[in-house]
């Protein structure tokens, strides 16, 4: 029997309220606001008090995918990233650093963020970085 | 945002302008709601009548794409009666007298003629927000996303110099941003002209800081951005993408032409945590993980950097998208990569990023922090240009209106506008598989004004094809006086009937570069026969 | 505190109860936690801070998933209200659940307008006596009929159906919740449809609300929730003789009603 409540931060909207993610025996079963966060104080819209069920959602990738002809197809981890600096190495010779481009995510964290631009910037050589949110 | 969150309880008024607040930033409408209860008048101006402006004291429904000529007539009124701050413009701020020069012409008469809101509603909206001692304004999407978008938003600031209501708690120019990290990915130069904390990718002083830090050339050239490299696919210059956790084939205009990018770019990547339509289209997936899974930071639009905690393992095989970066770069042969957590990352960021220098996870544990955090004993900035602005003087910057790109004509006679609803977020991949988001609604929509859809035969529930120049949909119609006649909406969540299949992506802010998703031109058809 | 401590050492040391759910310290901020004999040290961090969560809520969801195992659990005044309800109800076993009291701080009972701010049972804090405060009952009281409805009906129009509420209630057990029943309101609206939304609420927490306030500090639109369901309680205690969270063995004088929510007739389809 183990359940604890991990304070995290809603993954909706700027805002940015404060949850906490209850886990019970390893399993994320609920969303509290937190009541001590200056933002929300202890209060939630309905997609933070429900930010929690699309974890275990139908449709959660759990193996990396490489095209084979028309389809994806399951791959190990070492297939997948070998094929992907294999593949953007080669463009990059053939066509220089700005024939690459990323879209980094609005989603994800600062941290990510910052590491994909540095690939982009400091491994392939362009300032080819965007994000969605423009939008 | 120039201000933080809760210091909208403590306003005197606050002008909410394209921002469906209770949809999009909900715990933002409830400070603006607890103000209101403390006293303070909420002033709305949007072509729909939202939930906010349903508790406004004023709401007017402007024009589509007229927001710089209402915020001139606002100005003019402010000077013709003498309401400005004088003291804050001649000590805090520059180009007063250019300013005054061209709002001149914006005459209330005029600002009605364009804008569509009564002169004498622009008189107290004026009064309201220059009197008041302490003005907020809120803005979003319904702001930004227009060919005029730079000059909307300069507008505003405009209106806040010209009254003082800046650089004071409660006051402020606050735009909400929309997802969840965009402030912070923003900040971390997801941008194709800026490295981490908005230094120019084209200083090359700045330049060799980075060069040094990370351990060989970088490019000198600014980069593209989205709807740029989407059309580099196109010409046969851009040949390899990588996404990460982004679904262009929803959220970007014009999808027919994305989707057509995304088939024609010889090398896809996508990282995300569900097959979304882009992903479908990939060469590879990498499977990344869920707020639950992964450490890391993200900042709130209030510029406030904040933590989030692992509270499960990923999914199966599914990594931290940190650690995935961190082998996709060392893949490549690149130097750097060898982080053993995102604190190890944050720290190296902190590090070149002068803006987060004083932040770090020990701190964020304990205190809440706004950027700019130069030091380990700076305490943040809640609210910015309390001494002055970055650049010194405030600078007062000239607008001239400009309508919208593509305005209704015989073929296409409507107006579309584009939004969030309360229950789902951006493309929907993860509210769209979320039990209790779905029970409230899971299907588009389209509202129109009683009268439209009295012209065009339609009632409350029938379905209607709506199309644009660039591509059609077919939704179901909900009739609504809470829209301006002439003017439809969609809500975009909802990949079946994208939204974004109908907008405009040609029609760009030439600054930055955000795309007109807030006004194109549509027709719309009753579909006939009968519906299931 | 390091009395409380010992205290729920030894319940878990003995096996008496198999977990605690109390607050433990996380970086200097109070969130709820079961602690077990697996991890005695954790209980250094327990504390009693001067905010509350919804601590049988969350109990609740522990019991369903565990209904043999004996647990231990912090309550205060309403928190011990609401298992004498739950209990009622036959959500909880009383014979396996050990309430270890905490009697709120009179700052707190004044805070929380609380007129019994200390369980049956007190094993930390000094008992203070409780508030009887219907001032906010009397202004609204104090208006006419019409007046009344455009107050309740300008409250409720702010609501933006977060559902929390309801969530955060210890009293809100049902499997089918009447609020998601479309026939009766409609999906997809902020506001929700009003009044029907809250007074469907409102209804169902006649002889089950415990008066913890809870669900208004959860209330994004500040709308005064425990007004309305207090005014219920009254009516309860008033024509019916009934006071929710007093006596066990009290008989709800509405539970004919049945615990799973009330019976919906569905709405006729109009074809
Ligand atoms: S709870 Fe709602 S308002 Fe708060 S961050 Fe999440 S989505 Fe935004
Ligand atoms: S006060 Fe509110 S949260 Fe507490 S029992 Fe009553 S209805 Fe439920
Ligand atoms: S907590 Fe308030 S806003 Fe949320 S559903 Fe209940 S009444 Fe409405």
């Amino acid at each position: 029997m183990e359940y604890q409540t991990v304070r995290t931060t809603c993954t909706y909207c700027g805002t940015g309220c404060g949850v906490l993610l209850e886990v019970l025996d390893g399993e994320v079963v609920g969303t509290l606001p937190q009541k001590d966060h200056p933002i929300n104080e202890g209060k939630l819209c309905i997609k933070g008090w429900s930010a929690h069920e699309f974890i275990y959602a139908d449709g959660r990738l759990t193996k990396p995918l490489v095209r084979k002809g028309d389809k994806l197809e399951e791959a190990s981890w070492d297939e997948a990233l070998d094929f992907v600096a294999k593949r953007l190495l080669e463009l990059k010779k053939k066509n220089g650093p700005d024939s690459l481009g990323c879209f980094s995510s609005a989603k994800c964290t600062n941290e990510e963020n910052y590491l994909l631009q540095k690939i982009f910037r400091a491994v392939i050589g362009t300032n080819n970085v965007d994000h969605c949110a423009r939008l | 945002m120039t201000n933080s969150v809760p210091e909208f309880e403590d306003a005197d008024c606050i002008l909410i302008t394209g921002s469906n607040t209770t949809s999009s930033h909900p715990l933002i409408a409830s400070r603006v709601m607890k103000a209101k209860e403390k006293g303070a008048k909420i002033i709305v101006i949007d072509p729909r009548k939202n939930h906010i402006a349903s508790l406004a004291d004023i709401h007017v429904k402007q024009n589509l794409g007229s927001d710089v000529a209402w915020i001139n007539g606002l100005m003019h009124i402010i000077l013709k009666e003498g309401w400005q701050n004088q003291t804050f413009i001649d000590e805090r701020t520059e180009g007063f007298e250019d300013l005054k020069k061209a709002v001149e012409a914006y005459t209330p008469e005029k600002a009605e003629e364009i804008s569509g809101i009564p002169k004498e509603t622009l008189r107290e909206i004026a009064e309201l927000y220059a009197k008041s001692e302490k003005s907020s304004i809120i803005y979003c999407m319904g702001i930004t996303q227009h060919i005029t978008g730079t000059d909307n938003v300069k507008s505003l600031a405009n209106l806040a110099m010209l009254t003082g209501q800046i650089g004071r708690p409660s006051t402020g120019v606050n735009p909400l941003r929309g997802q969840n990290n965009v402030q912070g990915s923003t900040d971390m130069a997801a941008i194709p002209n800026k490295y981490p904390g908005y230094q120019d990718v084209t200083n090359d002083e700045i330049r060799e800081k980075f060069e040094k830090a990370w351990g060989g050339p970088l490019s000198p050239k600014v980069g593209l951005t989205v709807v740029e490299m989407i059309n580099a696919i196109e010409e046969g210059k851009l040949k390899g993408l990588y996404i990460l956790g982004e679904n262009p084939m929803i959220s970007d205009p014009d999808s027919t032409h994305v989707e057509k990018a995304l088939d024609d770019v010889e090398f896809l990547v996508v990282q995300d945590i569900f097959l979304t339509e882009t992903a479908k289209k990939a060469d590879v997936v990498l499977p990344g993980a869920s707020f639950a899974e992964k450490d890391g930071t993200y900042t709130g639009t209030d510029r406030r950097v904040q933590k989030i905690r692992k509270a499960i393992d990923p999914l199966g095989e599914a990594k931290p998208d940190w650690e995935i970066l961190c082998l996709v770069g060392k893949a490549l042969g690149g130097k750097g990569f060898d982080f053993q957590s995102p604190r190890e990352v944050f720290d190296e960021l902190a590090e070149l990023t002068p803006i987060y220098h004083g932040i770090d996870y020990d701190r964020i544990e304990k205190e809440i922090i706004h950027w700019p955090c130069r030091e380990k004993d700076d305490p943040g900035s809640p609210y910015l240009h309390k001494d002055g602005f970055a650049r010194g003087k405030g600078l007062f910057t000239p607008i001239e209106y400009k309508p919208p790109a593509e305005l209704p004509d015989d073929e296409y006679p409507y107006q579309l506008t584009t939004g969030r609803l309360p229950f789902h977020y951006h493309t929907g991949t993860m509210t769209r598989v979320s039990p209790s988001l779905t029970h409230e609604i899971n299907e588009a929509y389209i509202e129109l004004h009683p009268q439209d859809a009295k012209a065009l035969g339609v009632k409350h529930g029938e379905r209607v094809r709506v199309s644009s120049r660039r591509g059609a949909i077919e939704v179901k119609v909900l009739v609504t006086s809470g829209i301006k006649q002439g003017v439809a909406f969609i809500p975009f969540h909802f990949a079946e009937a994208a939204a974004n299949r109908l907008t405009n992506s040609a029609a760009l802010d030439p600054i930055a570069k955000i795309p007109e998703y807030k006004v194109c031109a549509i027709k719309i058809e009753k579909i006939n026969g009968r519906e299931g | 505190m390091d009395k409380l401590r010992n205290y729920v050492k030894e319940l878990l040391e003995s096996g008496e109860i198999t977990g605690f759910l109390g607050l433990i310290d996380d970086g200097g901020h109070p969130i709820p936690h079961l602690f077990t004999k697996e991890h005695i040290d954790r209980l250094n961090d327990l504390v009693v801070p001067d905010f509350r969560y919804p601590m049988t809520d969350i109990l609740l969801k522990i019991v369903r998933k565990y209904p043999e195992s004996t647990i231990g659990v912090m309550v205060r005044g309403c928190d011990d209200r609401a298992l004498i309800e739950l209990a009622k109800n036959q959500k909880i076993m009383s014979d396996l659940i050990r309430p270890v009291g905490v009697a709120c701080s009179k700052e707190m009972a004044e805070s929380c307008r609380c007129s019994q701010p200390y369980p049956r049972e007190i094993h930390y804090g000094e008992k203070v006596e409780g508030v009887q405060d219907r001032s906010d009952l009397e202004e609204v009281e104090s208006m006419d009929l019409s007046g009344r409805l455009d107050y309740w009906m300008g409250q409720f129009s702010k609501c933006i159906k977060c559902y929390g509420c309801r969530n955060i209630c210890s009293m809100c057990f049902c499997d089918q919740c009447t609020l998601e029943d479309e026939t009766l309101v409609m999906t997809g609206q902020t506001p929700p449809e009003i009044p029907i939304f809250h007074l469907i609420r409102a209804f169902h927490m006649a002889g089950r609300c415990i008066d913890c306030g809870l669900c208004e500090e959860a209330c994004p639109a500040h709308i005064p929730l425990r007004s309305l369901y207090r005014k219920v309680r009254e009516d309860m205690a008033n024509y019916l003789g009934y006071v929710t969270g007093k006596d066990e063995y009290e008989k709800d004088p509405l539970e004919f009603l049945g615990s799973e929510g009330y019976e919906v007739p569905s709405k006729i389809d109009e074809t």
